[in-house]
């Protein structure tokens, strides 16, 4: 009974040596037939649905190129794409959130679309330039918008009627009186029962809760994605104004984070929320008469940063493949395409020549488009997106916990600087 | 049958141990031949992409695309880089809270399973193994959900008695004995496990003898129990070393390394530079560095329990 | 336990008073300790069975008010159920099976035989346990798609079917067997291969079966490894696939990941209960004199 490793090492050998030929048999093998596209995307539930009949259609409205889909969370594409790509095994088309974009494009995981993107036939140029500068890297565009909606207020009707309040605040100033309104403690205990604003400090939804807050206040996070102006007056008006609104007037508690702010609202504990179009069925299944208002105008500018998803052309797929990718993309944008996927996903049209009226099935999409024009992307061209948006929630989250504020700015501002080299 | 004031069985030392039978080629072969099955799967798939990632410590790769050597850069980088040193403190300080903890509980509760007047005993062992057998991520979940400052259940309880917990996770000192607590939640009960199928190995006339000669529960406890499982002792002691090193699920799901980075462990900061900033060169040389240190503590932690349990015989 | 630890005494009295009191405090003790400890397991069970509207409310129940059966259902509904447990099975089972036999072929080679590189290889195979994870996904990713191994059964159980663990555990306990019976059997002619299977293997069973139980609960559980070497839904496991019910924005409820929890856990803790018996009896019955 003596097994001889060594043979067991050749086995091994050939057994790979057998795989790799089967592959590359099939390959050469394989007769001219359309070419086969893998696209990974994390849509599920009804925009999935949507998105599924879309690529259908494409499929059968033409024979040179089929496309399949695999959907996975986007949190586990995240996860599986790099040993997937490192072994060449990933898909050919990937979706994913807009601020991941960068670091991918600028390993070389993705094609430089920018030949695409000068050539296509108005697709293109009826984009959002916001959402397009979403996907740049250096001045080369490397994937297409599939989303691209900015944060909003959602308000609980039924407690702004309790309070009294008839319109959505229009203004901080509104805001911060609506808020405090809303804020309710009945029993006097220093912890209110009902909040009128749930803010969290840290890990916001899609990042961009005080991003956008630093925008309202005429303030912004980094430059040309090369230069941090996170020290800025500006930014520190908005740390001071809204951070003093949740320590002393206690409109929202502290620590708080996105999705615990989500749940605030949708448990009907907090009477505004800062989110994205899926509150709008959460906050339906809660049983939450809601309102979808803009983000308040600040002192200087009425800006929210943009919740967005991107796809792109893997770098693993050869000329034939990418151009049949780019071919979707075409179908993607076309107009009746792209008015379909808006009603279906529940964003915004991705194109700025598609009016209100051609969504007007759908409210939510009505209101989000309406507000489209202020959205700013967050971070484009950032590679190092992680360590910025970590350093930035720091800076929030110490400054609502009560420490000094100019030297977080500055200590930030160092941060997000080194981050940017 | 006569009386001894040794245990008749002596365990060989924990790491060490020669049998009666001589080195000869003749063994070597047997051995061999015994090993080959795993040692086969250990070579391709532990050995070989071990070496893997060490060579690519010492490039710029992200795993896909170009890459490029550049030496000792991200070994230099592992020191001086603040966030990662940061991480390095954190991480010892979980593993001092976690490791002995998990231990002593582990132990107290096995002898308390396996004491002959302890009704129920097998319901209670299952009861005790559950935590284990749930996945840790889902554990974390059903922690966050207790503690949760809004709506936990913990919170809501204690506030009953007075006790403010306020926001235990996003609270720089609470944060970490929180998900260490956790880690420890989940991991006694397997160690439990060990441990009851060690005690159990103990033959009953060994404490038979001790009491007759009149030794207390802490001497047979000391004399018999201890050095009867040092073989399971050092072999737990080593692996929650490990799991206490590498903790990485529950921190993620329940503080993603908050707040202001008191949670960060070493592991969580290799998984955001190999897998979210795709610098999976300097995450291979971190793992490499993470490695050699958890080594060490562990031939120290060998080392000087091997010298107690010579002092114990 | 209780015949050994007793046997040929006559309780007094007095003995037997002690004895009470003693059972009952170590009952107190341990009661405390399992609700201390079932309290995470108790807000998992109760809140699956909780509506969307009473997870989050205010003040927080542990026992539902409205029980529902609707986070259940979703699960059944949306996911490949019975191909999922299927694939959890086999994969959590044949890794078990393979890490059981492999490692405690080599554990007896490195407990009971001398030879040269014993100690290294030993140090070697327990120094492979302290490289985390991340860093050789990628290297083993690789090597298993050159394999062509990819969304196979074969790739997500063939890297695991021997383990340091599992080797470093039997070696241990291998250790701790006493010598006498197989040094024995070697005077009397008996080969390595008779000693292993004959004298070591059948008084190895209660650490035979925590490391199954350990191999199966750990791999049954794990969400990477499946989620990585599988692509096609139809063959992720249990784990992995509850992934998949994610609501809008991308946020999986809690009362439906609570559900999915307690189904992904119900076979384990069954197989715990069924295992658990035999466990008992086979220790009863190695007989250590």
């Amino acid at each position: 009974m003596n097994r001889n490793p060594a043979k067991a090492a050749a086995t091994a050998a050939v057994l790979a040596l057998a795989g790799a030929a089967m592959s590359g048999c099939s390959a050469a093998a394989e007769p001219e037939g359309p070419v086969q596209l893998t696209f990974w995307h994390g849509y599920t539930e009804a925009d999935g649905d949507v998105l599924q009949k879309i690529v259908d259609d494409f499929n059968a409205s033409q024979d040179e190129v089929q496309i399949k889909t695999e959907v996975k969370t986007w949190a586990v594409i995240d996860d599986t794409l790099l040993p997937a790509l490192s072994a060449d095994e990933g898909p050919d088309i990937v979706a994913m959130p807009g601020e991941r974009m960068p670091v991918y494009a600028d390993r070389g995981a993705f094609a430089d679309l920018g030949d695409w993107y000068g050539s296509d036939d108005g697709g293109t140029s009826a984009l959002n330039e916001q959402a397009v500068d979403m996907v740049t890297v250096d001045g080369a565009p490397y994937g297409v918008p599939t989303g691209f909606v900015p944060l909003s207020v959602f308000y609980n009707k039924t407690l702004f009627a309790a309070a009294g309040i008839t319109d959505a605040p229009t203004t901080w100033d509104e805001w911060l009186d609506a808020a405090k309104k809303l804020t309710v403690d009945a029993d006097g205990d220093g912890t209110p029962e009902q909040y009128g604003l749930a803010l969290p400090d840290h890990d916001t939804v899609a990042n961009g809760l005080w991003p956008s807050l630093f925008y309202g206040a005429g303030g912004d996070l980094v430059e040309d994605a090369k230069t941090a102006v996170v020290d800025s007056e500006e930014n520190r008006e908005a740390l001071d104004y809204w951070v003093s609104a949740i320590r002393d007037d206690k409109i929202s508690p502290t620590g708080l984070d996105g999705i615990g702010a989500d749940e605030l609202f949708s448990s009907g504990k907090a009477a505004m929320h800062v989110g994205g179009p899926w509150m709008a069925s959460i906050a339906k299944d809660n049983g939450i008469d809601y309102g979808i208002a803009a983000l308040p105008a600040g002192p200087a500018d009425q800006a929210a940063s943009a919740i967005g998803v991107a796809m792109g052309v893997t770098a693993q797929a050869d000329d034939a493949k990418v151009e049949g990718a780019e071919a979707f993309f075409s179908y993607f944008l076309g107009k009746d395409v792209a008015t379909e996927w808006s009603l279906g996903s529940g964003w915004p049209p991705l194109r700025t020549d598609i009016a209100a009226d051609a969504v007007s099935d759908n409210p939510t999409v009505v209101a989000l488009t309406d507000i489209a024009p202020t959205s700013r992307a967050l971070l484009p061209g950032v590679v190092n997106s992680v360590d910025v948006l970590d350093a930035i929630d720091d800076l929030t989250q110490r400054a609502v916990a009560g420490e000094d504020i100019d030297g977080l700015l500055s200590t930030a501002q160092d941060a997000v600087q080194s981050a940017l080299k | 049958m006569p009386r001894t004031t040794r245990p008749r069985y002596r365990p060989a030392a924990p790491l060490g141990g020669r049998t009666p039978v001589g080195s000869t080629r003749r063994t070597s072969m047997i051995a061999l031949a015994f090993l080959s099955p795993a040692l086969v799967i250990l070579t391709v798939f532990v050995a070989w992409p071990m070496l893997s990632a060490l060579r690519l410590s010492f490039t710029d790769a992200s795993g896909f695309g170009r890459e490029e050597y550049v030496g000792l850069e991200n070994y230099v980088r592992v020191f001086t880089d603040p966030d990662v040193l940061q991480a390095m403190g954190n991480t010892a300080y979980y593993a001092i809270l976690f490791t002995p903890a998990a231990i002593v509980i582990a132990l107290v509760l096995a002898l308390l399973v396996n004491h002959p007047l302890l009704p129920w005993r097998g319901a209670f062992r299952t009861a005790l193994f559950v935590p284990f057998v749930v996945s840790l991520a889902v554990a974390a979940f059903a922690w966050s959900y207790l503690l949760d400052p809004q709506i936990g259940l913990l919170n809501h309880w204690l506030r009953g008695a007075g006790i403010q917990l306020g926001n235990v996770l996003q609270d720089p000192v609470l944060a970490m004995p929180a998900v260490a607590l956790v880690a420890v939640w989940k991991s006694f009960g397997f160690y439990l496990v060990i441990f009851i199928a060690g005690l159990q190995e103990i033959p009953g006339s060994l404490y038979e003898a001790a009491r007759v000669d009149g030794a207390s529960a802490w001497q047979r406890f000391r004399h018999i129990t201890l050095p009867m499982l040092s073989n399971t002792l050092a072999f737990v002691m080593i692996v929650a070393l490990i799991a206490a090193l590498q903790a990485f699920d529950q921190i993620y799901v329940m503080t993603g390394g908050g707040p202001y980075g008191t949670t960060q462990t070493v592991v969580m900061e290799i998984y955001t530079s190999g897998f979210k900033k795709l610098e999976l060169g300097f995450a291979s040389a971190l793992s490499y560095v993470l490695l050699l240190i958890t080594l060490v503590l562990s031939l120290i932690q060998f080392r000087f329990f091997g010298r107690r349990e010579k002092d114990a015989q | 336990m209780t015949a050994v630890a007793n046997r040929g005494r006559m309780p007094s009295p007095h003995r037997r008073g002690r004895a009470r009191a003693s059972s009952i405090l170590l009952l107190i003790v341990a009661l405390v300790a399992t609700a201390v400890v079932l309290l995470p397991i108790a807000v998992i069970v109760f809140t699956a069975f909780k509506p969307v509207g009473e997870v989050n409310a205010y003040p927080p129940t542990l026992l539902p008010e409205n029980w529902t059966l609707d986070n259940l259902i979703a699960i059944f509904r949306e996911l490949p159920f019975a191909r999922l447990i299927l694939n959890s099975f086999v994969f959590a089972g044949g890794v078990t099976a393979f890490a059981l036999v492999f490692d405690s072929l080599a554990a007896y080679a490195l407990a009971r035989l001398d030879f040269r590189g014993s100690r290294v290889l030993l140090i070697a195979i327990i120094a492979s346990l302290m490289i985390p994870f991340q860093a050789t996904l990628v290297p083993i990713y690789q090597l298993v798609s050159d394999l062509g191994w990819v969304n196979s059964y074969a790739g997500l159980i063939a890297p695991r079917a021997a383990d340091a663990f599992g080797i470093f555990f039997l070696r241990q306990f291998f250790l701790s067997l006493p010598r006498d019976l197989d040094n024995a059997a070697r005077l009397d002619g008996a080969s390595e291969w008779r000693i292993f299977t004959s004298v070591v293997i059948p008084n190895a069973k209660p650490a035979l079966l925590t490391l199954a139980i350990f191999t199966f609960v750990n791999n049954w559980n794990d969400l990477l490894w499946p989620l990585v070497f599988t692509t096609d839904a139809e063959m992720g496991t249990i784990t992995s696939g509850l992934t998949l019910l994610t609501g809008p924005g991308g946020i999986i409820p809690q009362g439906v990941m609570m559900a999915g929890s307690l189904i992904a856990v119900l076979p384990l803790v069954i197989m715990f209960l069924l295992v658990q018996r035999r466990f008992i009896e086979s220790v009863a019955s190695t007989g250590l004199k």
